[in-house]
């Protein structure tokens, strides 16, 4: 079983916390627009983004199974 | 031994003196606490009060902001996006969130800092009154200048938000010089609404007179004036009284903890820091108010449909369950023990946090050049008494040589 990250578009405003956190999964390009640059859950990036989804103001970006 | 009734009342001196020895046992004796007089709950835990801005399916916005409001069970008197629940908040807020976003928000540092600046360079360090000479007058002028309120009305927009939001001890319900209030500055609002339909300019209220909206049924339609009055009130009142507050706050809790002063003085770099934990400190706002929209129960106690619930914010963030030391104010404590809940949490956190984290962080390195070593005329302070925000009116101070 994977676990996939999700990000609920229209909730999220840009506040660039999950970028702050894990730059390497999650990245605003220049117009505001979030880009999840790898969307899987990895045994390396699963405690930052773990951090990222309980650090969004917005609570915009979960994990889910898949 | 002895123990006093507890008595939680948002409305009492006691909690307008600080509430912290309250939230204490609140969070000891009963997490979920419930008013008999005025027949409302409060949650005191971070735990708790994390997760219920988390559901809002389960704690309902859409009843009222405060407790008046929400027991009256009456239909909302104003629309605003901090009175509405999913799906008609979301698309309500996506008309203006793109205007608040930290990019969006750096552009306009350079307004901002003028702004501020306008304020300090007429201080006076022999006795400088931090909320009365300042933080009371340069927030209310940005967001004023990002709506389109003319300028020699912005200030009259804070005086009518803080008539609207005062209370005296036990007074819950708004009082006739707060309806007046709210009634003169829906009637502004609407006149400017006219003015910008007839000649459109680069402001706020311009864009939201050509911003179209889904509504329910799926239909795009236009905002009402109505609507457009409610985002003035609601963006006009947030940014008005709330970075006055948490200046305010600033400078009795740095004076307070002076050791804490001279870490920002020795590196501006931790300005942001300390923004964040005046936030969780001394937050202007101590709490929400939502409507239990079905039978919670919790920590033994059951919260009944169809109730005030308070989300006490302020409390959680002394919790020792979820930060080190909590009652310390400490700027370099780690950040990523708990949610900072200042700003609000979900679906209904601040808007406005980027402008307000700005303002704050340029105010504070002003108040770093011109008062680096001050004391505080304690006798002169004087708190505010209001609901949905705490702070102080007053805080002057005397700058040292």
């Amino acid at each position: 079983m994977t676990q996939k990250i999700e990000v609920d578009f229209g909730l999220c405003e840009s506040n660039g916390v999950c970028m702050g956190i894990i730059p390497e999964v999650f990245d605003l390009d220049d117009e505001d627009y979030l880009h999840v640059l790898q969307d899987e859950v990895t045994p390396e990036n699963e405690e930052q983004v773990k951090e990222a989804v309980r650090q969004c103001p917005r609570q915009a970006i979960s994990i889910r199974d898949e | 031994m002895t123990t006093s009734e507890l008595v939680f009342d948002p409305f009492s001196e006691d909690f307008f003196n600080g509430p912290w020895e309250i939230y204490r046992r609140l969070r000891d004796e009963a997490p979920v606490y419930h008013n008999d007089e005025h027949d409302f709950y409060a949650l005191s835990r971070h735990e708790d009060v994390a997760a219920a801005y988390k559901d809002f399916e389960t704690y309902s916005s859409a009843y009222g902001l405060d407790l008046a409001q929400v027991r009256s069970d009456a239909p909302l008197d104003a629309k605003m996006i901090i009175l509405m629940d999913p799906p008609e908040h979301r698309q309500m807020r996506s008309l203006v969130n793109k205007v608040f976003t930290p990019r969006a928000i750096e552009a306009m540092k350079p307004m901002v800092t003028e702004a501020i600046d306008r304020y300090i360079a007429k201080a006076n360090p022999k006795r400088f009154d931090v909320v009365g000479d300042f933080s009371a007058f340069f927030p209310v002028e940005v967001i004023t200048q990002m709506l389109g309120v003319p300028e020699e009305y912005r200030q009259q927009v804070r005086e009518w938000v803080d008539t609207s939001l005062h209370r005296e001890p036990g007074q819950i319900e708004t009082s006739e010089e707060g309806m007046q209030a709210i009634g003169e500055s829906m009637a502004f609002y609407y006149n400017l609404i006219q003015e910008r339909r007839a000649e459109p300019q680069d402001d706020m209220f311009s864009r939201l007179i050509a911003a179209e909206i889904e509504r329910d049924d799926g239909e795009r339609t236009r905002l009402d004036d109505f609507e457009i009055a409610g985002f003035a009130a609601l963006l006009g009142g947030a940014g008005a009284e709330t970075v006055t507050k948490l200046v305010g706050n600033a400078a009795v809790t740095f004076a307070r903890f002076p050791d804490q002063w001279q870490k920002l003085l020795d590196d501006r770099s931790k300005i942001p820091a300390a923004v964040e934990e005046l936030l969780r400190y001394e937050p202007p706002v101590h709490y929400n108010v939502r409507r239990s929209m079905r039978e919670v129960n919790l920590h033994g106690v059951t919260i009944p449909e169809g109730k005030p619930v308070f989300l006490l914010g302020g409390s959680a963030h002394r919790d020792p369950e979820a930060f080190t030391d909590a009652d310390t104010f400490d700027i370099d404590r780690d950040r990523t023990e708990a949610q900072n809940l200042g700003f609000g949490y979900g679906v209904h956190s601040c808007l406005g946090a980027a402008l307000a984290r700005m303002e704050s962080a340029i105010a504070l390195d002003r108040l770093l050049d011109f008062m680096p070593r001050y004391e505080v005329l304690w006798d002169d302070c004087k708190r505010v008494a209001m609901q949905n925000v705490a702070g102080w009116s007053h805080v002057p101070v005397h700058v040292l040589r």
